[in-house]
């Protein structure tokens, strides 16, 4: 796995899993691979990916059983919650950008709405892809 | 228990040389410590006097409190470049060798990273290419059961594919309970692997921070944030 070395490592982990999370690649309920594995599978080092599980357990969406390993939260609204705050954030970004640019409201809606259905498009016509 | 590793007011010299100056360093939990410097910065020396293997340095070196040297030897594991032993030894006759030398030597610890690296144990040390070389070093090293693991430039001269197995094998098969020191002077690659960075030049400590801390603080990468303490000393000159 490739990372920014410009960004704690440990964020970075944090990322993957919660994409994985949202994505559904990890469901509600299901276990995450011991840390060692989850560090080789990684390249990175067996503290960072320690360091990351302590806050996603701090944050609600892991939970650590004893004995028996880290497991995704079963629930739901904990996972509905980090999905609405990674879009938020996703969504204040790209509107920052647009509105330092100068443009209104209106336009962007207008724009996002025509480039999403520019991307279905190729997106249905491009079997190569 | 965590192990730690405390240096303290180190000086030595070569030749009238200064390699070191008022060096002092405490290093301790299950870390794994980047030692970065130019070539020539006095990594190899620091490695070594850490070893016990250079000797007439002012300064001590203590393991948890203990500055007793054949306990500390005891202690550590170090990646000896094989330079002593004679080349047309096979792969086989070197690791009998070692578990012969060391009681903490792990023979199927070892045969596991052998396997991994795929070592061939019938080839002799002459046959072997600089990345095979370096896979039996870690190999050998990583196999004895000790507090600290000292990994003298383990990835120079040796190609990119060579290089992801040893940092691969480095994660599986580092012990949970033990402090690890790398030294390299090419840092990107091992970066991510990295808990703490300590930076040597102008033969004293001028770094010493976790990894994550100099990514949040600075915004740089840690390749970055190296080159960059080394540049400043170029305009200053």
């Amino acid at each position: 796995m490739e990372f920014d070395d410009k960004v704690p490592i440990y964020y970075q982990i944090k990322t993957v899993i919660y994409d994985q999370i949202i994505a559904g690649q990890l469901a509600p309920g299901d276990k995450l691979p011991a840390i060692r594995q989850l560090a080789v599978s990684m390249t990175v080092n067996v503290n960072t990916v320690q360091r990351a599980l302590s806050e996603m357990i701090a944050e609600g969406v892991i939970i650590s059983r004893r004995g028996r390993g880290n497991f995704v939260t079963d629930n739901a609204q904990i996972v509905e919650q980090l999905k609405q705050q990674l879009m938020t954030s996703y969504l204040k970004q790209l509107y920052d950008r647009l509105h330092r640019l100068n443009i209104s409201d209106e336009q962007m809606v207008a724009e996002l709405t025509a480039y999403i259905e520019r991307q279905g498009d190729s997106n249905g016509n491009d079997i190569e892809d | 228990m965590a192990t730690t590793l405390k240096i303290e007011q180190l000086n030595y010299r070569k030749n009238l040389k200064k390699i070191l100056t008022d060096v002092s360093l405490s290093l301790s939990g299950n870390k794994i410590i980047g030692l970065l410097g130019e070539n020539g910065a006095g990594k190899t020396t620091l490695m070594r006097l850490i070893a016990g293997l250079a000797k007439n340095a002012r300064g001590t070196i203590t393991i948890n409190g203990d500055s007793n040297l054949a306990n500390r030897k005891s202690l550590i594991s170090y990646s000896d470049p094989l330079g002593g032993i004679a080349t047309n030894q096979r792969i086989s006759d070197v690791k009998r060798f070692y578990s012969k030398v060391y009681p903490d030597f792990d023979e199927q610890k070892y045969t596991q990273m052998a396997t991994f690296l795929k070592l061939d144990e019938s080839q002799r040390l002459s046959a072997l290419s600089k990345g095979t070389r370096e896979k039996l070093v870690i190999s050998l090293t990583l196999a004895r059961q000790t507090s600290i693991y000292l990994l003298d430039e383990p990835f120079s001269g040796i190609d990119s594919m060579s290089r992801k197995k040893i940092i691969n094998s480095i994660i599986q098969w580092k012990p949970a309970d033990s402090l690890m020191i790398i030294s390299d002077h090419y840092v990107s690659e091992i970066a991510p692997i990295l808990d703490e960075i300590v930076i040597i030049k102008d033969d004293k400590i001028a770094v010493h921070k976790a990894a994550d801390e100099i990514r949040e603080e600075s915004g740089q990468s840690i390749e970055d944030y190296y080159e960059g303490l080394y540049g400043e000393a170029d305009i200053n000159d």
